[in-house]
């Protein structure tokens, strides 16, 4: 691996045209700035959260010894506005050049301070956190000695990099006032709905032929029992309204390049296969002679390959499972020839958008073979199957029957695929474990068996759980309303799984049997006719998606937020917002907020014409860099980085390296491959790490002392 | 909790931490109050992906004793980055047996957000490893002899 080597300057002069890179140029000739010799440090007491383990006047009197510092001072508490008014009267009193605050973690509070050296008329990357709270105080309260050496050591380090940092200004770029919206469950719906009304153009892509997601499976919603499809249905008819919103059913996004500002989308819409011409969608969907599981019912019923999951979808029309059509012409012969087009094809159309809402969704747990029973018996059904049959406008027109008889008994079975746990559980289909909560199975668990009692007061339930979270508003009313209503309750551990036995010679066709912790682990045999597993919520498939615009997972599958609590609904890819089930278990009235808080997110990124980013990307510096191409290699993002003529004396052109800076994403990955060191990330320069290690290790540690 | 026994040699172990992944982890194990060893120094970076191996021969030289590198892993929001790294770190494994380090005093772990406890793991290994081995100026000062 080359080493990194200084080669003999030159004085390049770029070539008339070319993009200038956004991250300041090195100096020309090639070495490194001078380094900043008016360093303000600021230690915070964070009231007493860090002073009370680390001795924070020395830290501010080591701080004031350093070389390039001109003032350090401890205060009690440096976000408040006492705290970055200390900070603001010293640039302009003393004139600072850098500033670094020793406090919280830089995720709290950096732009705070980054704000304050702005408002001191430096510029706002001159600042450096030193994280000694978290990292100090809070990691060693019993060790105050040696979590004041450290906090030394790291304001040593901070104050040897700041030393080091150039201003830099933000990367801007035009802004496509248009955002691009995947998927047409609720979640989407209202993040699309609450964009169209901030005045952002809005495509909104449904890859199934109807609107509603999963929602309109549903009969009605907790907690506030509204019928569902009725309640999605307003949604829909305000989406739908708006003018600057376009739907696109049947769409699936199959490229997508680009980035914040400027995403430029290549969806494929596959036909309907019906129109508005058609006028008896009922003789034609009955004229189908292909049958397939239904998939509203979740496989309680069949349909055909020309369908309509309820009257009243959105559209209000049929469209075709190319999946399953034969074309054999049935329907189209039904229906004498109008409405029905057996022989489109795929569309393809690019749309440019400033930022995307994934709104994906989940899927159900799907029980493997034989887990309590499913799958050995018509009787054990999961839980979103017995919401279908519970719906009047489902497969079994609301009533809840096997073989024609009402359940003389039901066991319902909580966390069923759902906090399984390595040893006790077996992964799912899918091959994994669910080490997850799914969190809004409880509910849903014990408004079902609300709902049973309420209909067949006769039919004894019998609820096994681990715990019970109803943990959402006026959710727990449905627990206290089952204990009222005769529920029996019975708990089982995390290492012990109730079983269920398919057992048709006796009395009840099943025997469900539970080590019930409620009652000191007595082994209880409950014989019922009906089991419902209530399984839990998956991440859904959407690896094509995950590949082309690089969004992170987390390690349960779902789309990984920036931060939970401060960036929840960011993904780390600039412009990619989350919205909803795609990021993690969540009820409607989670996944509405979710989405309109990405909707939020993207209104503010593209309330102006332009977007603005940090600008902690790569950056070439010309007088080193010889115009190989290794960095073209190293990088994985499309037009990151490229070869560009330059003029490096009068009449001589070279290649030289070119960084994008809307398209790097800030990595590193194109520095080390670099043999002249002629590249480094702005804000993140390998030199400015050698200074904070040659500070961290400047002092020779205490006998004893050890990492 | 590390005990630091008197007649123990002083260390000093660099974590090179990721923004998205392990940096919140680490602050999530102070926020817990979860302890462990004082000399453990945190650096942090959008993906170390980007330090050369050069780095890592430096910060040894420089007496850093162990390095712990707390990377994203396969989670890392930068696509292909993992892979280059862990084929960086084989390289330095090489150039650290040339110059007499122990290659134990280097390693490549994934550690996420809220990975507490397999940071203290982690490090609790790490600090085992140096405890052990002692101050890398003594491999490096015997390379040079």
């Amino acid at each position: 691996m080359p080493e990194r080597k200084a080669k003999p300057p030159k004085k390049p002069a770029p070539v008339a045209g070319q993009v200038p890179q956004a991250a300041p140029a090195v100096p020309a000739n090639g070495k490194s700035a001078p380094k900043a010799e008016k360093v303000g440090v600021y230690v915070c007491h964070c009231g007493g959260n860090i002073s009370d383990v680390v001795d924070v006047d020395r830290v501010a009197t080591e701080a004031a010894q350093l070389e390039g510092v001109a003032v350090a001072r401890h205060i009690m508490f440096m976000c408040s506005d006492e705290g970055q008014k200390a900070i603001v009267d010293d640039i302009e009193a003393l004139g600072l050049d850098r500033v670094v605050v020793a406090a919280c973690t830089p995720t709290l509070h950096e732009t705070t301070f980054r704000r304050a050296v702005l408002r001191g008329g430096l510029n706002q990357y001159l600042f450096l956190p030193a994280n000694i709270r978290e990292q100090a105080s809070w990691a060693h309260p019993h060790s105050p000695k040696a979590a004041t050496e450290k906090a030394i050591a790291l304001v040593r380090a901070a104050v040897a990099k700041a030393r080091l940092l150039e201003p830099l200004e933000m990367v801007r770029v035009a802004a496509v006032h248009r955002a691009l919206v995947i998927g047409g469950g609720v979640a989407g719906l209202r993040a699309a709905l609450d964009l169209a009304r901030q005045g952002i153009g809005v495509t909104l892509i449904e890859k199934s032929p109807f609107l509603g997601g999963r929602a309109v499976q549903l009969h009605t919603v907790f907690p506030t029992e509204d019928l569902a499809r009725p309640l999605i249905h307003r949604l829909i008819r305000q989406v739908v309204a708006q003018s600057n919103l376009k739907i696109l059913t049947n769409t699936e996004a199959v490229e997508l390049a680009g980035y914040v500002g400027d995403f430029r989308a290549t969806l494929r819409t596959t036909p309907r296969g019906v129109n508005s011409e058609l006028s008896d969608p009922t003789a034609a969907i009955a004229a189908c002679p292909v049958e397939v599981a239904n998939e509203f019912d979740d496989g309680l019923s069949r349909r055909r390959a020309i369908y309509q999951p309820y009257t009243g979808s959105e559209p209000d029309m049929p469209a075709i499972d190319w999946g399953a059509c034969t074309r054999c012409g049935a329907c189209v012969e039904a229906v004498g020839g109008r409405g029905i087009e057996l022989t489109g094809e795929a569309v393809e159309t690019q749309i440019e958008a400033g930022a995307i809402v994934v709104a994906t969704g989940f899927d159900h747990y799907e029980p493997r073979d034989g887990e309590y029973g499913y799958g050995r018996s018509p009787r054990i059904l999961t839980l979103p199957q017995v919401d279908r049959m519970l719906d009047p406008e489902g497969p079994s027109h609301g009533r809840l029957e096997i073989d024609g008889r009402v359940p003389r008994a039901v066991a319902f079975i909580h966390c069923v695929g759902s906090r399984q746990i390595e040893g006790v559980d077996e992964p799912g289909p899918d091959g994994k474990l669910h080490a997850y909560c799914s969190r809004v199975c409880c509910t849903a668990t014990l408004q079902a068996a609300n709902e049973v009692r309420r209909r067949y007061p006769k039919t004894e339930i019998y609820d096994l759980y681990r715990d019970i979270r109803t943990y959402q508003k006026d959710q727990e009313p449905y627990y206290v309303d089952a204990s009222k209503r005769g529920v029996v309750f019975m708990r089982f551990a995390n290492d012990a799984r109730p079983t269920v036995e398919v057992a048709d010679a006796a009395d009840y066709p099943l025997k469900v049997t539970v080590a019930d912790t409620l009652t000191f682990g007595t082994a209880i045999e409950v014989p019922v006719d009906l089991v419902v597993l209530s399984v839990g919520v998956m991440p859904r498939d959407i690896a094509g998606l995950i590949d082309m615009t690089k969004a992170p997972i987390g390690s349960d599958g779902f789309l990984l937020e920036v931060h939970p609590k401060l960036r929840p609904v960011e993904s780390a890819i600039p412009g990619l917002l989350l919205a909803g089930t795609a990021q993690a278990p969540m009820d409607i009235s989670e996944s509405t907020s979710a989405a309109s808080a990405a909707a939020a997110k993207v209104t503010t990124l593209l309330a102006k014409n332009y977007v603005e980013m940090e600008p902690f990307v790569a950056k070439v510096d010309p007088s080193l860099c010889d115009g190989c191409g290794l960095c073209l290699d190293a990088c994985h993002y499309a037009g990151a980085i490229a070869l560009q003529d330059v003029e490096v004396e009068e009449g001589v052109i070279e290649k030289r390296a070119y960084v994008n800076p809307v398209a790097c994403k800030g990595c590193g990955a194109c520095v080390p491959s670099c043999p002249v060191a002629a590249l480094d990330v702005a804000g993140w320069e390998i030199e400015q790490y050698r200074a904070m290690i040659d500070a961290i290790t400047a002092r020779p540690l205490e006998a004893g002392a050890r990492s | 909790m590390a005990s630091n026994p008197a007649d123990t040699p002083p260390t000093r172990m660099l974590v090179i931490a990721t923004l998205l992944c392990s940096y919140p982890g680490i602050d999530a194990t102070g926020q817990a109050h979860m302890e462990y060893p004082p000399n453990t120094f945190v650096i942090p970076t959008p993906d170390p992906v980007m330090f050369p191996e050069s780095f890592y021969l430096y910060c040894f030289e420089k007496g850093i004793d162990g390095i712990l590198i707390a990377s994203c892993g396969t989670d890392s929001p930068y696509e292909g980055s993992y892979a280059q790294l862990a084929a960086r770190i084989n390289t330095v494994y090489a150039r650290m047996k040339e110059r007499g380090i122990s290659i134990r005093r280097l390693k490549l772990t994934a550690i996420c957000s809220v990975c507490t406890k397999a940071f203290l793991k982690e490090v609790g290994e790490m600090e085992a490893v140096l405890a052990e081995l002692g101050p890398v100026r003594g491999e490096v000062a015997a390379v040079g002899a």
